[in-house]
């Protein structure tokens, strides 16, 4: 093949996907179409969302030496600092909202009144890397039972110490099924030391049958809701800027 | 002599279509995708520091570069590989150019939702072919004919339409449809951590989640070499003849003398 034909060839291609990634963008930004491309996902979590499957658990010798994180920088305000410095003897995980008791638990509670668990788990990023880690905390389903959800409590809402430095906090929301996973845990160890605060110190949410990003870190309050919508928006921050709620794919 | 010979039926027809459209939005957000974060491991989890395969990119005062890395090879693919077309306007570091990616700029949501939804277009589409291409399991007579086959498309724009598939067409088609189909939505669904808590198999069949990104990225070059040599195809044998059976089903053919 000659160099002119070549050429031609390679212009016509890549103007050919230009065209499909012009007409493409422009049905992405059209809110109609936008939202039939989600609708798969009522279909995913239909299928994928029933049952409590375990996600695989590794060997110790699996452990990566380094937990890369990732997301917002850590909190930076003075009493996070502070209760940083102090080994979070200030900090208390709050968890309210549609329960029978509203209770408060310090990390020292959280270590002693509830069932030590650990996991080694492999946790995936949307981006597309995977990292194993070894995480060891409460089960969510332990901590919800010692408050007592009402009957019309269907959501249950994680918020964040962090924010994307524009003031919007982190959050995640989970649903009653999801939050009675075995493997729903509230961390406040990984590789057997106290969670770094890059990883999301002193607390945070590791759900290993969803992407990372679900595994909300710095938690610090935890609501349950009758339903999501008003602030709390599609349940999430990044669910707020398109990212499936459902979090399993 | 020409004669109309009834090719395509109607469900071959609208599969094939569908497919064909589901194949070039999957590939081109699948590269969006995989934009946000440009490198294939060959583990189950992410070995960050020796990645099989990454585009990079960096803007230096030198100027831009952008490359390939295979181990410890680099390809130098500046403007489109690796610091390239942003979508807005100018050029960045970004692993595949906005003229291949959907959306066009760098949206991880925006690509995962088109990919999401075309990836059920195409698993319902490749169970529907399955049925039809099941029939074009190569037969033995099929195998024996494949050397004069092969020897008839070294002058690919000599090569006339016929009544019936060739032993080429056959094996391709059927290793498209039960091969790398199969590779290309397993490792996809691999990619899933829900799945992976369903079927924990399946990762490990294919060497890990990781390794997965690599069947799932080597099954999209293998299908988008099909297309190629697909659209090629049916373009050197007569293009409208062609588009026009896969509309309505009839092919005009040479009815000649044998057959």
């Amino acid at each position: 093949m000659t160099m002119r034909r070549t050429r031609f060839l390679a212009l016509a291609a890549t103007t050919t996907l230009a065209g499909c990634a012009g007409i493409a963008t422009k049905l992405t930004e059209n809110p109609t179409f936008h939202d039939v491309l989600g609708w798969p996902e009522r279909l995913d979590l239909a299928i994928l969302g029933a049952g409590q499957p375990l996600a695989r658990e590794y060997k110790e010798s699996d452990v990566a030496t380094v937990f890369r994180s990732n997301g917002f920088d850590p909190p930076a305000d003075s009493q996070y600092v502070a209760w940083s410095r102090d080994d979070w003897r200030g900090y208390r995980l709050f968890v309210s909202g549609l329960v029978e008791t509203p209770r408060s638990y310090d990390l020292t509670a959280l270590r002693t009144k509830f069932e030590r668990v650990e996991q080694i788990t492999r946790h995936d990023c949307v981006e597309g890397w995977s990292v194993i880690g070894k995480w060891t905390g409460a089960r969510l389903r332990d901590v919800l039972a010692d408050v007592t959800p009402t009957a019309d409590a269907r959501y249950v809402v994680f918020h964040c110490m962090d924010n994307d430095g524009a003031g919007d906090a982190y959050f995640e929301s989970l649903d009653m099924h999801q939050a009675a996973h075995p493997q729903a845990l509230l961390a406040y160890e990984l590789n057997d030391r106290p969670v770094p605060i890059d990883n999301g110190a002193p607390l945070r949410l590791k759900v290993p049958t969803q992407l990372g990003y679900k595994s909300a870190k710095y938690v610090n309050r935890i609501e349950l809701v009758a339903a999501l919508g008003g602030d709390l928006g599609q349940g999430g921050y990044w669910e707020n800027e398109g990212y499936e709620w459902f979090a399993g794919i | 002599m020409k004669k109309r010979v009834y090719r395509h039926p109607l469900m071959v027809r609208i599969t094939h279509w569908l497919t064909a459209i589901a194949l070039v939005v999957l590939a081109m957000s699948g590269m969006q995708i995989f934009n946000a974060h440009p490198a294939l491991y060959a583990s189950d989890a992410s070995k960050f520091d020796s990645p099989v395969m990454s585009i990079e990119g960096m803007d230096s005062v030198d100027g831009p570069q952008g490359w390939v890395r295979l181990g410890q090879h680099r390809i130098y693919t500046t403007h489109v590989l690796g610091f390239g077309p942003n979508g807005e306007g100018g050029e960045s570091v970004r692993a595949f150019p906005s003229w291949a990616t959907i959306p066009a700029y760098q949206d991880l949501a925006d690509g995962r939702r088109w990919h999401l939804f075309f990836a059920w277009v195409f698993v319902i589409c490749a169970l529907l072919y399955a049925r039809w291409a099941f029939n074009l399991r190569p037969t033995l007579a099929d195998i024996r004919a494949l050397p004069a086959a092969l020897k008839s498309h070294l002058l690919p724009w000599k090569v006339k339409p016929e009544a019936h598939l060739n032993p080429m067409q056959k094996i391709s088609y059927f290793g498209v449809v039960f091969v790398v189909a199969p590779i290309v939505i397993l490792s996809g669904l691999a990619l899933s951590p829900s799945v992976d808590a369903w079927a924990p198999w399946l990762p490990a069949i294919l060497g890990g989640r990781q390794f997965a990104r690599i069947w799932h990225f080597g099954g999209m070059i293998a299908l988008m070499l099909f297309f190629g040599v697909h659209l090629a195809m049916v373009t050197l044998t007569g293009v409208w003849n062609n588009l026009r059976s896969m509309i309505t089903g009839w092919l005009v053919v040479d009815s000649g003398g044998a057959k």
